[in-house]
């Protein structure tokens, strides 16, 4: 018998046999059908009390469309606004030359202890494995980073990576570090948490966060957590490294508001985060908290590509996680399935652009293209477009094209549609002939031939019995004498 | 050099994706900016509730003063009946006599003066093991109920991080509307940024377990804000 892949533990890019796993898992299901009613409803009255907050989404997507368009030019204000506050700057092309980067800082330092505050961009470049294939301690601080660091698990949500778990899950796993039964009620595995995480911080030497928005005219990194770890992971330990993605950088201090503005209502529905750091290089003279050294590590590891690229607006994203939560697939299969680090709708974009598409070439067909997406993003982002953009690619890769029979019958598709008399007659036949056998069942369970494909996962539309351009003539024929 | 490669790769990137640049119309320039009607003070304290603080609505700093010792007893010593607080060197809090409170109580004070005379690690010891924080603030802002803090010596960071309650004393004059006024404060007259400034909205939670929101993780679970309206 095959073992079951570990959808929780490994990578894989197996994503409907993974969602075929995730809707057969009751627990999950549960958790996930809480996710649009909790949040739902307060992201909601977080907006409400935003005015024009259409506007302020549209402002902070201008920032970012602006600044991209002058990248390098910001890159080397930031650089030199962290240099000349006596802090470190490090060019990373990839995750590797980022990973080593690290390390080098950290043995540069004689550091044998990390804790680490959550961030995306270090889960992307597999720092950890990193760190501790060269012998080194690192303990994530978050919370749920903290639980699933210790389960072995990937994260499944850009903003709650152990949304997966249930309490009852957390209390089986944290029982095993705490050498005793713990009771699933958060309180108390709040607490306990606490208590060890406290321990690892107060010897940690070094704190490994990444950057929520770095700010070139200042030469500060913003840090967005609700816990403090955050905060704890800058404050305690001697040296401070930031690992940034090139697309966090915004020019000013005066642009960062709108982004805070929008951030916190899309990701959990509050107006602020409860803590919003600005760090400024290291402690100054006379202060006796803070690290004494602070490195700022700038990572590529593909952006500058997707930067010329039409998805260039896919460096936009915040990573708020608000398209996760409002669409309906990532809602029924969660975020194991999709397989890369960030899960959901855009990263159905970016694990392809990443990773490459023909790898994932899933990813972009795991949306209905609904919209809901877009619409909950807090810069816009078009991720609906992106995706079809890249079907479109994955159609013209070699491996991806289909039969010689499905090219024929889509080029058939094509030529018929350029040619309106034909479109006509062929919906016309269809309306009486499908549509009549479907007149009181809208929806085609299976398909007959090669066609079943379609149908195997999904039903298809049934063609209407009446045209929608008959009954728009109708329409207006009968309102006409109706006068 | 790497860097310069590096640089120059996303320079003709930037270049290249000119093309794809998003279409946005022009914006009114006070887009963005809620602030706040009626009392600020007022206000303040609403949002301070609502984000899950306790806020103390007082006329005057003999009001402050009275809570305060309200707030004092309230804290429940780990050990012993004797505990330690880590307070902030603040004008506001001078005026508001301070030392003279704990000092009276008999709990110890850990200030500028006193950390600095301790070495490293005796100090975050002693930092660690505080249960309570004193601090103001260098600015609030009404709409949100936030607090914006600025590092220097005198007025650690951990002050409002480590120990498991923190009290802040806000007075009229240091509340803004909006954080768009509160970010222009910060950044209007010098261009150097402390090396920490931090916004606080509530007592640290998380909702890590099942979206439900838990206090107290990492950061003070209880958020007490004075507001003295004078």
């Amino acid at each position: 018998m095959a073992t079951q892949t570990d959808y929780l533990r490994h990578t894989h890019h197996e994503f409907v046999a993974a969602s075929e796993q995730a809707l057969a898992n009751q627990g999950l299901q549960q958790i996930l059908g809480r996710l649009g009613d909790t949040l739902g409803a307060r992201n909601r009255q977080a907006w409400q009390l935003l005015e024009n907050s259409d506007l302020v989404r549209e402002k902070a997507r201008a920032i970012k469309d602006q600044t991209l368009a002058d990248l390098d030019r910001h890159l080397m204000t930031l650089e030199k606004s962290v240099q000349d506050r006596g802090g470190h700057v490090y060019w990373a092309d990839d995750g590797a030359e980022a990973c080593c980067q690290v390390l080098d800082i950290i043995r540069a330092a004689g550091a044998r202890r990390i804790v680490k505050s959550k961030s995306m961009t270090s889960e992307e470049i597999h720092l950890n494995e990193a760190l501790q294939s060269a012998g080194q301690e690192v303990v994530e601080t978050d919370f749920g980073e903290y639980i699933i660091q210790v389960a072995g698990h990937r994260p499944s949500h850009i903003v709650g990576p152990a949304l997966h778990l249930s309490a009852q899950d957390v209390a089986v796993i944290l029982s095993k570090p705490a050498g005793q039964r713990l009771p699933a009620e958060r309180e108390v595995l709040a607490a306990f948490a606490r208590a060890q995480l406290r321990e690892k911080f107060a010897q940690a030497d070094v704190g490994i966060s990444g950057v929520n928005f770095a700010i070139a005219e200042t030469g500060s990194i913003v840090l967005i957590t609700n816990e403090g770890n955050g905060r704890l992971t800058t404050a305690l330990p001697r040296v401070h490294v930031a690992i940034m993605g090139i697309e966090k950088v915004i020019p000013k201090l005066a642009d960062l508001p709108y982004f805070l503005k929008v951030l916190a209502r899309a990701a959990t529905g509050q107006k602020l985060s409860i803590y919003t750091s600005l760090i400024t290089g290291s402690r100054r003279q006379g202060e006796l908290d803070g690290p004494e050294e602070f490195h700022l590590i700038i990572l590529d590891n593909g952006r500058s590509k997707i930067l010329g690229s039409p998805l260039r607006e896919s460096l936009f994203c915040i990573r708020c996680g608000a398209c996760l939560n409002a669409c309906p697939v990532y809602r029924s299969v969660g975020g194991h399935a999709y397989g890369g680090v960030y899960a959901g709708p855009i990263g159905a974009v970016l694990t392809p652009l990443y990773d490459g598409l023909a790898a994932n070439h899933h990813l972009p067909h795991a949306s209905s293209l609904c919209g809901a997406c877009q619409a909950a993003c807090p810069v816009k982002i078009q991720i609906p477009q992106m995706l079809v953009q890249l079907r479109e690619q994955l159609h013209h890769t070699p491996e991806q094209r289909g039969s010689r029979l499905e090219r024929w019958a889509y080029g058939l598709w094509a030529w018929a549609l350029r040619r309106p008399y034909l479109y006509r007659l062929g919906s016309w036949l269809a309306s009486r002939t499908i549509g009549w056998w479907h007149r009181r069942d809208a929806w085609i369970k299976r398909m007959p031939g090669k066609l079943g494909g379609w149908t195997e996962r999904r039903d298809f539309p049934a063609p209407a019995r009446e045209r929608f351009r008959d009954w728009w003539n109708a329409g207006s024929e009968n309102e006409e004498s109706a006068r | 050099m790497s860097r310069d490669i590096f640089l120059e790769r996303v320079r003709q990137a930037a270049q290249v994706g000119l093309a794809h640049r998003v279409h946005l119309h022009p914006l009114p320039p006070d887009v963005g900016y809620v602030g706040c009607d009626g009392d600020l003070c007022q206000r303040f304290a609403a949002e301070v509730d609502a984000v899950g603080g306790m806020a103390h609505l007082v006329a005057d700093l003999a009001g402050a003063r009275a809570v305060l010792e309200k707030l004092l007893e309230e804290v429940d010593p780990a050990t012993g009946g004797t505990y330690s607080a880590l307070c902030w060197q603040h004008e506001l809090l001078s005026r508001l006599g301070l030392p003279e409170l704990l000092d009276v109580r008999g709990i110890e004070r850990l200030d500028y003066v006193s950390l600095a005379a301790m070495s490293p690690e005796r100090r975050r010891e002693s930092m660690l093991r505080c249960q309570i924080g004193i601090t103001s603030c260098d600015c609030a802002i009404a709409e949100t109920g936030s607090l914006l803090m600025c590092s220097r010596s005198g007025r650690e960071r951990v002050a409002s991080l480590l120990p498991p309650t923190h009290v802040a004393v806000v007075e009229r004059a240091q509340i803004v509307p909006d954080l768009i006024d509160a970010v222009e404060r910060l950044s209007g007259g010098a261009s150097e940024l402390p090396s920490n400034v931090v916004l606080i909205t509530g007592p640290s939670k998380t909702g890590d377990i099942e979206l439900q929101l838990t206090t107290g993780v990492h950061g003070p679970g209880k958020w007490h804000v004075v507001v003295v309206q004078s």
